[in-house]
């Protein structure tokens, strides 16, 4: 007979994991189980930018604590995840952008993100790695980046010395409901709590349908590029006023660009490809932003998922009708919120107040869920 | 963005024996074929085209084999696509490539994988030292360009090279100070039976013999490079027996000071375009690692796409030559150009053909096969990723904290983000997760293929581009 | 320059001049210009990005990336890269 476990979480990416760690702190018997290594999908090939100016305004409030958290990552999680702070610069090169910048900025700010605009030409004295054909730019001080293939490396550990139960490689195929909570049914056998966290990411719809529940998620194919490493060019995170980039350089010297363009792919299939012209056309973007790039050599370009709901906010709560199963994810740049809203949801497992309110997906749902008792 | 060029049945990605018989044997059998390769002539690495002297300045059965097939190829209608680098190949089959006159763009039904082989040269402490180089480089430098290591250099590694590489240079006057061989008499002694089934190849390996035999090199049986040193050249290295699995053993060290060495512990299958497109993988050990799974013919299990050469087994350049046969009778074939029949007739002699040489090839690939014990005698401090400095240490370490597959090692310690690409650490990095877990090595896994195929700058992939020309999407909502 | 790599083949194809780090330097055009520097004596051309280790032309085929190094103001391997009439080389890698 199988332990019954407090918690049982599916999906070890930032979500879950930082779900399990605060439950396993709070003193809960927590596991946590992956189809592959914990964060290797979104969580661990995203592009690791940790800004405001890419982040739906409703989100702000959410971010900038989660920003505060990654900032502090030794001292919660227990492990550098390469997290660096610094200055985040949106750029308008054209008057519609410019436009677009002012709104997009004001309505952050309103939020509370610390945005300010400022010109082409200061922008130029914050980051001298810039072209100077920028119009207008929304300066932001709360920004920066973490170096998203280290976040498997350290939440591997911080769960490991908190007491989860970690299986890794270890797909789910179905959740059962029991008389004393759930019986998850997993390649290496069936695992038994008393509640349930489904945190897969963009497989959360087939994973939700397990349970009745029909949530449906977007996958989006986003694609990265890194160069090899090169001499310092540029200090602070860049990005244009549609947040169609994002750039930035590591402190070894490699310079990540991305903004979300989409490859090709679905999450049925498991497998995705780049789309030249659009890596072409984010090299374009990126070597616009910051022209000493294009002395650089491209060496490696990847894809990953990312899930987005119907209204491109997150799905964190109870599933409705279902007494103690809950859902995270979807989180939009949910790397850089992930954390604090995964805190608030641990929060509520362990039957504390949130600080924040959760994002509950009974709106997400068709008006009669095909929830079962 | 131009749209790609379209006019091709079949593109085949490689220059090499593979690939140039199955462009020339396609191109027979009615399909319009694109034959791309970075080099500026065909030839790929074993025909390599002789530059520094006249084509037949460097005489060898490869030189005059390889002249003999470039005249047939200019003879074919095949349309040659070389001095191009290619960086993309993605879905039903679009390759991108990057040339003297920028970005091009080309797409075909057929897809034909013939990229070659990479040498696989065992880690020691130094082997990253300038005038420490890999023992393809020593045939190239002889072969192709004409250039010999300095007066004091050494050879040292596995297989049937480092005695071409020796009597090649030694009939030059430039033999090397010490022969380093990972195998023993015995070793080759085994080999000898299958070696007589290619007379012509017998008589080469034995000219080989007595040239190195009469230029009295000295030669370290079961020996291997325990260590390189030197300050910013190699001036030294140590060398120290070995078992018959090329495990180090206790014995005695010996002291050779040189200034250059050639190294190579055989090859690795260069599978990342089928790895790309998500063909399906298999590790087969004797034939040197990660390959795409294939019928005799070079189909894999994607429609249309077919893998042949080293890159998909190390077989050597007669079997290659045969299965560029055989994967250009099946691309005619299954695009329709040569009804079954045909087929069956035309491929049955190089089926033949193909069966008589796989002992010869078998006894060869053993020969320079992986060898465990000798990855597992690899010194803690050496480095094993070139790129990013990862010793085997930083390996170690990360295997503890928890790294199962190669993909996490490289998440775990950078190991495979250089601009190589993990090619020169991927076969040996896998080999020491795979040991320091007790698992095999389908367990641990394969890179990720990722584009570019090979780095690019980002200034050749831009054009000649306004702000305003570049396609950008629709704002993300707010 | 000590212990050179060694011309073993007459060449039959015209000598340019290049410049490697301020120096003039005479190769044949065409060759691939990590053979040449192996003929004029440079064997160290870089170092490498994380440990700064010294560094010089491996595979000769494209692969490795040792021999990575600034030609007219860009990367490039040298083992792919032909010599060019002018062509001014710096020794040193991506950074």
């Amino acid at each position: 007979m199988s332990t019954m476990h407090d918690l049982i979480v599916i999906g070890g990416g930032i979500n879950g994991a930082t779900t399990a760690l605060f439950a396993a702190r709070g003193g809960m018997d927590v596991a946590v189980i992956d189809r592959g290594p914990l964060c290797r999908e979104a969580s661990g090939v995203n592009a690791g930018t940790l800004t405001m100016q890419m982040t739906r305004v409703a989100l702000i409030p959410y971010a900038l604590r989660a920003h505060h958290m990654w900032a502090t990552a030794r001292e919660w999680l227990g492990h550098d995840v390469g997290v660096v702070v610094c200055d985040g610069l949106s750029l308008a090169f054209t008057e519609q952008e410019a436009e677009l910048l002012a709104f997009r900025a004001g309505k952050r700010r309103e939020a509370g993100a610390p945005i300010t605009l400022i010109t082409g030409q200061q922008a130029l004295q914050i980051e001298p790695g810039l072209s100077d054909k920028a119009l207008l730019a929304g300066h932001c001080r709360v920004d920066g980046y973490a170096n998203a293939y280290l976040t498997g490396l350290a939440f591997r550990t911080a769960l490991l010395d908190a007491g989860v139960t970690l299986t890794e490689n270890n797909p789910a195929t179905d959740i059962l409901q029991t008389s004393s909570g759930f019986e998850v049914v997993t390649k290496q056998g069936p695992l038994r709590a008393k509640r349930v966290v489904i945190a897969g990411g963009v497989w959360i719809e087939e994973m939700m349908g397990w349970l009745g529940i029909d949530l449906p998620i977007k996958t989006l194919v986003n694609q990265l590029a890194v160069t090899e490493r090169i001499p310092t060019a540029m200090r602070t995170v860049v990005g244009i006023a549609n947040g169609l980039l994002s750039l930035k350089q590591y402190p070894h010297g490699t310079v990540v660009i991305g903004g979300g363009w989409q490859g090709s792919g679905s999450r049925e299939g498991g497998t995705c490809s780049l789309l030249p012209e659009r890596l072409v056309g984010n090299i374009r973007l990126a070597c616009h932003a910051v022209p000493a790039l294009k002395d650089a050599r491209l060496a490696r370009a990847w894809t990953g998922f990312e899930a987005e709901t119907r209204d491109a906010l997150p799905a964190v709560g109870p599933v409705p009708g279902i007494h103690n199963a809950y859902v995270i994810g979807s989180i939009h740049s949910g790397y850089t919120s992930g954390p604090y809203l995964a805190k608030l949801l641990a929060d509520q497992i362990l039957g504390r107040e949130p600080d924040l309110p959760l994002f509950p997906i009974d709106r997400l749902l068709k008006p009669e869920p095909l929830a079962q008792g | 963005m131009v749209s790609p060029h379209c006019h091709f049945d079949v593109l085949v990605l490689g220059g090499g024996p593979a690939g140039m018989v199955s462009a020339i044997t396609a191109s027979q059998n009615g399909l319009r074929v694109g034959l791309i390769d970075e080099q500026s002539e065909a030839g790929g690495q074993i025909w390599r085209a002789p530059w520094a002297s006249s084509p037949q300045g460097y005489e060898s059965p490869e030189a005059r084999d390889g002249n003999k097939m470039r005249d047939r190829l200019a003879l074919s209608s095949v349309t040659c696509l070389f001095g191009r680098r290619i960086w993309s190949v993605t879905d039903r089959y679009r390759v991108d490539l990057l040339g003297a006159d920028g970005v091009e763009t080309f797409q075909a039904p057929h897809l034909i994988v013939a990229l070659g082989a990479h040498e696989r040269v065992i880690p020691f402490p130094g082997w990253t030292l300038p005038g420490v180089m890999g023992l393809a480089a020593a045939t190239i430098m002889l072969k192709a360009h004409g250039l010999a290591p300095p007066k004091d250099w050494v050879l040292a590694g596995v297989g049937p090279l480092l005695a071409a590489v020796a009597a090649g240079y030694a009939r030059k006057g430039h033999p090397p100070k010490a022969i380093i061989d990972l195998s023993g008499p015995s070793d080759w002694f085994a080999a000898l039976p299958s070696l007589a089934s290619r007379p012509g190849l017998f008589k080469q390996g034995v000219g080989w013999v007595l040239s190195i035999v009469s230029s009295r090199i000295p030669i370290y049986f079961r020996h291997a490079i325990r260590r390189a040193e030197g300050q910013d050249r190699i001036s030294a290295c140590l060398i120290g027996p070995v078992d018959a699995d090329g495990k180090s053993i206790d014995g005695p060290e010996v002291g050779i000071a040189c200034d250059a060495m050639m190294v190579g512990n055989g090859l690795v299958p260069g599978g990342e375009v089928p790895r790309l497109l998500g063909a399906d993988q298999v590790y087969r050990h004797e034939l040197g690692g990660w390959i795409p799974e294939c019928d005799p013919f070079g189909r894999t299990s994607l429609e249309h796409l077919y893998a042949i050469g080293d890159g998909a087994g190390i077989r050597g350049g007669a079997v290659a030559c045969i299965a560029g046969k055989l994967a250009g009778l099946a691309a005619a074939h299954d695009a329709g150009r040569i009804d079954a029949g045909a087929f069956a007739h035309q491929s049955a002699q190089a089926l033949a053909e193909h069966r008589k040489l796989s002992a010869f090839s078998d006894a060869m690939a053993h020969m320079i096969r992986l060898r465990p014990a000798q990855v597992a005698s690899i010194e803690a401090d050496a480095v094993i990723c070139r790129c990013e400095d990862v010793t085997r240490q930083d390996l170690v370490a990360a295997a503890r904290a928890g790294a199962r597959d190669v993909n996490q090692l490289k998440h775990f310690t950078r190991c495979g983000m250089g601009p190589c690409q993990g090619r020169m650490c991927g076969d040996v990095a896998a080999e020491i997760l795979a040991q320091e877990h007790r698992l095999d090595r389908q367990a641990v896994g394969y890179w990720t293929a990722r584009p570019p195929l090979r780095p690019i700058s980002l200034q050749s992939m831009l054009g000649r581009v306004d702000y305003a020309d570049i396609p950008i999407p629709k704002p993300a909502p707010l | 320059m000590v212990s050179a790599f060694t011309r073993i083949v007459a060449s039959h194809h015209a000598l340019v001049h290049i410049n490697v780090d301020g120096v003039d330097c005479v190769a044949p055009a065409g060759e691939p210009l990590a053979t040449s520097l192996l003929a004029a004596g440079y064997v160290m051309l870089r170092h490498s990005p994380n440990r700064h280790n010294p560094r010089g032309a491996f595979c000769l085929m494209g692969v490795c990336q040792e021999c990575a190094i600034h030609v007219d103001g860009q990367i490039v391997q040298a083992c792919m890269t032909p010599v060019r009439a002018g062509m001014v080389v710096q020794l040193r890698g991506a950074v």
